[in-house]
């Protein structure tokens, strides 16, 4: 355990950047899933999750091929 | 009155399918010409060639005395366009959208022309994206964009058929509100939208224009007006279809009808000496007008009937 | 000609707000700051993993590694983003029949296609750089040795490389009327490349050699004149997409 607090320490300048921009990625995917109800297929949930648990590769999935078209009519 | 634009001989076909046989027909400027025809009878085909976003297959087309071509039509400066379902770029807001479009044409004094047009349209100039917009909302914001670089020639294509009553109304006011400063050619299934604001009428069908005139000749040409009798009982009306006989007479129930073309006073007059003579008293007699409907049903029966023999 | 800068704004605007920019550029960063950090740790993770057990020694981790994992994770999965989230750039628009509104305005046709060009190209050389000079500098940092002395060199068949990827996703997008078969034609053009690439005989000529080569010059081990005719029919094939780009466009049905 020691071992991997060593680890963590020593590349911090590496592992804070990826981290926020991984949660920069989240939030913004995150924010457009609920702020825009319409889905080209899958429903808020489900793209929640996607969102969520999929580092990177979920918000990707979401804006190339999950967001829909957002006009009302 | 020149005409501002005029449409020659144009065929056009989509593989086997020919959509437009031979369509013929000029507008004047200034009018307000209502473009009739069923759905899929060839309006929006024709209205793309005029703005040079189709290919004619025969004829030529000509606006403002120019002629169109395919691709990039320079005539297109003195058009303004809007489609029948306006596709915008849903992440900008109606301002943006509108400032792009006046680059691309080259309009001066931008921010003023697009406030007027907003205004005129009424949009609000604020933040909201055209994202959240509703169908009224899009086609206001289209003709507004079809108006930026103040045509001469406005064509819309079924403006009214994705509005509801109400917005359809809005619409239909502010083109009447153009006329004298736009000539417009707007294409519609909805005969009552032509009859208000239109003064002429072209009707395409089979891909021919089977008619194109002024109301008021339509009228005159295809209307024909009736007259329609009630009486007491169906007994009466039957005598009574009898006593009219040498004119066209219908009986049905108590109702006769009388189609009649010419002069009204005269008819009336004829028959009411039949009724006298025959000792009929009528419950009620009435004119009735033709309405853009019958002329269309009557166009396209002769169409009809011109292409059996 | 007057319309241009016009254009090109409206891209830059729909780019940002649609979010692809942003994406695009985190990923990129994501991979970026991935490189370095999976060299040093990949021996690491195997010690962690099989324990004492390992017999034999692991070598020390040095800069070759982090590059050699910078141009794997920008070669393979970052150009596959890039062409996911850009294929639908011109087959959206013409889907939707949003240009109809611009080019009955007087909008030319080539204009389109020259404008969404030089935009992706912009973003290209942006976020491209952007992530390379963060690996550079953290390669810089953690593996202070000399073992890849021409960093540039190595970057630069990659930069090119974009030109050719580019033009093939626009070219695929104007012949489509959705974005997935726009993505398809890419991977299609890709998979050609790469089976031309089994014949020893054309690997110089081939695009795909600026992916590939990358780590040889940045080591030393091959020139950059040695890949030069792959550069020229890369810029070549490049010029003759985006033509044929306007000359499809030009028939499109808008």
């Amino acid at each position: 355990m020691n071992n991997n607090w060593q680890l963590l320490i020593k590349y911090l300048p590496i592992f804070i950047p990826i981290i926020i921009l991984e949660l920069a990625l989240m939030i913004t995917a995150l924010i457009h899933v609920l702020r825009h109800p319409h889905y080209r297929f899958g429903n808020k949930v489900l793209w929640i999750i996607i969102v969520v648990v999929f580092q990177i590769i979920g918000p990707i999935v979401y804006f190339a091929f999950g967001r829909g078209d957002d006009s009302r009519g | 009155m020149d005409d501002i634009l005029t449409v020659q001989h144009v065929q056009k076909s989509f593989g086997s399918k020919h959509v437009l046989q031979d369509v013929d027909f000029s507008i004047p400027t200034g009018s307000i010409f209502g473009f009739v025809g069923e759905n899929g009878a060839g309006k929006t085909t024709t209205m793309r060639m005029i703005l040079g976003l189709e290919k004619p297959d025969k004829g030529t087309i000509t606006v403002g005395g120019e002629p169109v071509t395919f691709g990039a039509t320079k005539t297109n400066r003195i058009t303004g366009y809007l489609p029948d379902v306006p596709a915008f770029y849903d992440y900008m807001t109606p301002a943006e959208y509108l400032d792009l479009c006046a680059r691309i044409t080259g309009i001066d004094q931008r921010r003023q022309r697009i406030a007027k047009m907003l205004d005129l349209v009424g949009l609000k100039p604020d933040k909201h994206r055209i994202r959240g917009f509703s169908r009224g909302m899009k086609q206001r914001l289209g003709i507004a964009q079809a108006l930026l670089n103040e045509p001469r020639l406005l064509i819309c294509d079924e403006p009214t058929s994705a509005l509801d009553p109400a917005g359809r109304n809005e619409f239909l006011e502010l083109l009447a509100s153009l006329r004298g400063q736009v000539t417009v050619l707007f294409s519609t299934h909805i005969l009552s939208d032509v009859e208000r604001i239109s003064d002429r009428v072209g009707i395409l069908h089979d891909g021919r224009l089977q008619a194109c005139d002024t109301l008021v000749n339509l009228h005159k040409q295809f209307g024909r007006s009736q007259i329609v009798l009630t009486l007491a009982d169906g007994a009466t009306a039957q005598r009574c279809r009898q006593a009219l006989a040498p004119l066209a007479v219908q009986a049905q129930g108590t109702i006769v009808t009388v189609t009649y073309h010419g002069d009204y006073a005269a008819t009336v007059s004829q028959i009411l000496r039949a009724l006298v003579a025959a000792n009929i008293a009528p419950v009620s007699l009435q004119q009735e007008n033709p309405t853009l409907e019958q002329i269309f049903l009557e166009v396209i029966g002769d169409a009809h009937a011109a292409h059996d023999a | 000609m007057r319309t241009l800068p016009t254009m090109l704004r409206k891209e830059l605007l729909e780019t940002w707000r649609t979010y692809r920019f942003l994406i695009l550029a985190v990923v990129f960063l994501i991979f970026a700051l991935m490189s370095p950090l999976i060299a040093k740790l990949t021996p690491d993770i195997m010690k962690m993993s099989f324990g004492k057990s390992l017999g034999i020694q692991l070598p020390k981790p040095t800069s070759v590694d982090s590059w050699t994992q910078f141009y794997k994770n920008i070669g393979q999965m970052g150009i596959f983003v890039v062409a996911i989230m850009f294929s639908g750039t011109m087959s959206q628009e013409l889907g939707k029949g949003t240009l109809v509104n611009l080019v009955t305005k007087g909008l030319p046709r080539w204009v389109v296609v020259c404008s969404k060009y030089i935009s992706l190209l912009l973003q290209w050389v942006v976020i491209l750089t952007a992530s390379f000079l963060v690996t550079w500098g953290y390669t810089a940092y953690y593996f202070p040795d000399h073992k890849t002395p021409h960093i540039f060199l190595g970057f630069l068949p990659l930069l090119v490389f974009g030109m050719f990827f580019l033009a093939v996703i626009l070219f695929g997008s104007t012949l489509a009327r959705n974005s997935y078969s726009g993505l398809l034609f890419t991977i299609l053009v890709m998979g050609v490349l790469y089976l031309v690439n089994l014949f020893k005989a054309a690997q110089n000529y081939n695009p795909v050699t600026l992916i590939g080569d990358n780590m040889a010059i940045t080591q030393g081990t091959k020139t950059l004149v040695k890949i030069a005719p792959g550069m020229a029919v890369a810029v070549a094939a490049a010029v003759l997409l985006v033509i044929g780009a306007v000359a499809v466009l030009n028939r499109q049905k808008l």
